[in-house]
C-alpha cells in the first residue's frame, strides 16, 4: 500500500456524471492503463445518542472499502479511528441505543479500478440515496511510502489525465510531521474519502433538497 | 498453376478411389453376411453345401476384384506433393473453413517467428562469445591456467575482514543501514535499507558482489520461513528496473585487485536512489516516462535519467 490521493473531479461542461466518467475512462485507456475489476467505498453515518449532558452529538462514520474486504473502519468526527473486523456492523446494531443510524445518509462511491505501471487509479461515481452526486478519483502510487517524496511525481501523473484540475497535497499528509509514512491499513485513504463525502453531502444541501 | 491442375486430377482419382473403397467394404460385408447366415435350407445335404460354397466363392471373388480396382486407383492418386516448405501442414491452406479456424496463418506466423528467433539467437551468441565478461571462475582456454593464481587473494578473505569493510562502509552513509547475514557458511548476504525508499539484498562472495535484488521499502525481504529472500523480484516495475540497473552497475564497477573499493563505489551509486521519487530526469526534466520515474543513475556523476533518456 503506497501513497494515495483522493480528489473530487468537477463535472465536464454540460455533461452528466456518467458521461464525465466515460471521458475519463477513455483518457486512461489511451494512456495505456488496464482495467482491473471494480471497487466500492461506502460510508454510513451514526448519531451518538443518550449522552445526558446536553453536548452537541458527535457523529460516527462506519466505512467499508473493497480493497480491504474483511475489515471495517469506524471514524469519530475529529477524533480517534478504529479498524475492526467486518462484523463490526452487527455490533453497531446491538449498540442501537447509543448510536442511531442516520438513514438516507449513506454515501457510496462505486466504479472501475485501473492499473498503469505502478499506479492504481479508481474512478467512482459518488451516490447518495441512489442519485449520482459527483465523481471521486483515487490515485495510488504503490512503490513509495512517503507522501512528500512522490507528490510532485503524482501531480505530474494526475495532470496527464485530469488536466488542470489537480488537487493540492491532501491535508491528512500535510498535517503530519515530515517523513511519517502512510500506514499499512487505509486510514489515510478513508479519511480523504470521508472529507470528499462530506463535501458532496454539503453540495447536496445547496439546491434545497430534503432527504 | 501447375499445382492447381495437379490437385484437380488428384481430386478426380480421389473420388473414384473413395467409391472403390465403398465397394470393397460392401463386398466384404457380403462375405461375412453369407457366413453368418450359414447354409440355406435345401433338400439334400450336398445341395446345401454346394450352394453355400459357390456363394462364398462368388463373394470372395468380388472382394478380390474390388481390391484390385482400389490398388489400381491408388497408383493414380499418387503421393501428396512434398514440394511445400511446410510439408503436410501446408495442406492446411486448402481447408475451406479457414475463416473460422485461422490455423494456417497462425502456423505461418509461428514459423517466421521461430526462424527469426533462431537468427537472432545466433547473432547474440556470436556477440557474447566475443566479449565475455570474465567474472566467473570457470573460464575456458588459456585463461583457466592463469586464473587460480589470482583467485585466492581476492576470493579467500577472512570473514572478519569482510565484516570490517562492510561496517566501515555502513558508517560512511548515515541514511543507509547495512545488515550483514551469513545464512550459508562464510558467504555474506547484505540487507541494505536506503532511507524509506528501498531495500536491497546483496549477495556476496567474499568481497565480490555476486547478485543483487532491489525491492520496495514496504515489501517483504524475508520469505515465509523467515530466511532472507534472495530470489523473488519486486512486485513494482520501478524496482524491477532498478534491479536491472543495479546488476549493470555490478558489472561496471570492476577492480579485481581492490574489491573493497568496488563495494564502496557500488554502495555510493546505490545511495543516489535516496531521491528516486523526488528527482526529475536531467534530460527531459519530467518525473514520469511510461509511468516510471528516472530509474537510471549515471555511474560517474550519479545524475538521474530515464532509461530511455540516458543515451
Amino acid at each position: 500500500m503506497g501513497v494515495t490521493c483522493v480528489c473530487q473531479l468537477p463535472l465536464a461542461e454540460g455533461k452528466s456524471v456518467q458521461q464525465t466518467i466515460d471521458i475519463l475512462h477513455k483518457k486512461l485507456e489511451q494512456l495505456g492503463a488496464v482495467k482491473q475489476g471494480s471497487f466500492t467505498v461506502d460510508c454510513e453515518t451514526y448519531h451518538a445518542t443518550g449522552n445526558a449532558s446536553g453536548q452537541p452529538t458527535k457523529l460516527l462514520y462506519v466505512m467499508h472499502n473493497s480493497e480491504t474486504p474483511l475489515s471495517c473502519l469506524a471514524l469519530f468526527e475529529g477524533g480517534p479511528c478504529l479498524t475492526a473486523d467486518g462484523n463490526f456492523d452487527v455490533l453497531m446494531i446491538k449498540l442501537k441505543s447509543h448510536f442511531q443510524n442516520a438513514k438516507g445518509h449513506k454515501v457510496e462511491s462505486r466504479g472501475s479500478r485501473y492499473r498503469y505501471c505502478d499506479f492504481l487509479i479508481k474512478v467512482g461515481a459518488v451516490t447518495m440515496s441512489s442519485s449520482a452526486r459527483g465523481i471521486s478519483v483515487e490515485v495510488e502510487y504503490c512503490p513509495c511510502v512517503v507522501p512528500g517524496d512522490c507528490w510532485n511525481l503524482m501531480k505530474e501523473f494526475m495532470q496527464s489525465f485530469l488536466g488542470p484540475s489537480i488537487p493540492e497535497l491532501p491535508s491528512v499528509f500535510s498535517s503530519k510531521p515530515e517523513g511519517l509514512y502512510a500506514p499499512v491499513d487505509c486510514v489515510d485513504t478513508m479519511t480523504q474519502y470521508l472529507e470528499l463525502f462530506g463535501r458532496v453531502r454539503k453540495q447536496q444541501v445547496l439546491p434545497g433538497t430534503t432527504r | 498453376m501447375a499445382d492447381a491442375m495437379n490437385v484437380g486430377v488428384n481430386l478426380e482419382a480421389f473420388s473414384q478411389a473413395i467409391t472403390a473403397i465403398q465397394a470393397l467394404r460392401s463386398s466384404v460385408t457380403r462375405v461375412f453376411d453369407s457366413l453368418k447366415d450359414g447354409m440355406k435350407n435345401k433338400e439334400t445335404l450336398e445341395g446345401r453345401e454346394k450352394v453355400f460354397i459357390t456363394e462364398f466363392q462368388d463373394n470372395l471373388q468380388s472382394v478380390n476384384r474390388d481390391l484390385n480396382e482400389l490398388e489400381r486407383l491408388s497408383t493414380l492418386v499418387g503421393r501428396p506433393s512434398e514440394s511445400h516448405p511446410l510439408h503436410n501442414s501446408g495442406l492446411l491452406s486448402l481447408d475451406p473453413v479457414q475463416d473460422k479456424t485461422p490455423l494456417y496463418s497462425q502456423l505461418l506466423q509461428a514459423y517466421k517467428w521461430s526462424n527469426k528467433l533462431q537468427y537472432h539467437a545466433g547473432l547474440a551468441s556470436s556477440l557474447l562469445n566475443q566479449q565475455s565478461l570474465k567474472r566467473s571462475a570457470n573460464q575456458m582456454g588459456a585463461s583457466a591456467k592463469r586464473r587460480p593464481k589470482v583467485q585466492p587473494s581476492t576470493l579467500v578473505l577472512p570473514p572478519q575482514y569482510v565484516d570490517d569493510v562492510i561496517s566501515r562502509i555502513g558508517r560512511m552513509f548515515p541514511d543507509m543501514s547495512i545488515e550483514l547475514f551469513r545464512p550459508n557458511g562464510t558467504s555474506a548476504v547484505l540487507l541494505v535499507t536506503l532511507g524509506k525508499v528501498l531495500k536491497a539484498v546483496v549477495v556476496m562472495r567474499s568481497l565480490f558482489i555476486d547478485r543483487t535484488i532491489v525491492r520496495g521499502f514496504n515489501e517483504n525481504v524475508h520469505s515465509e520461513d523467515g530466511k532472507l529472500d534472495i530470489w523473488s523480484k519486486s512486485n513494482y516495475q520501478v524496482f524491477q528496473k532498478v534491479t536491472d540497473h543495479a546488476t549493470t552497475a555490478l558489472l561496471h564497477y570492476q577492480l579485481p585487485q581492490m574489491p573493497d573499493v568496488v563495494v564502496r563505489s557500488f554502495m555510493t551509486w546505490l545511495r543516489s536512489y535516496i531521491k528516486l521519487f523526488q528527482t526529475p530526469c536531467q534530460r527531459c526534466g519530467k518525473f514520469l516516462q511510461e509511468g516510471l520515474p528516472p530509474t537510471w543513475r549515471d555511474f560517474r556523476t550519479l545524475e538521474a535519467f530515464h532509461d530511455t533518456c540516458r543515451q
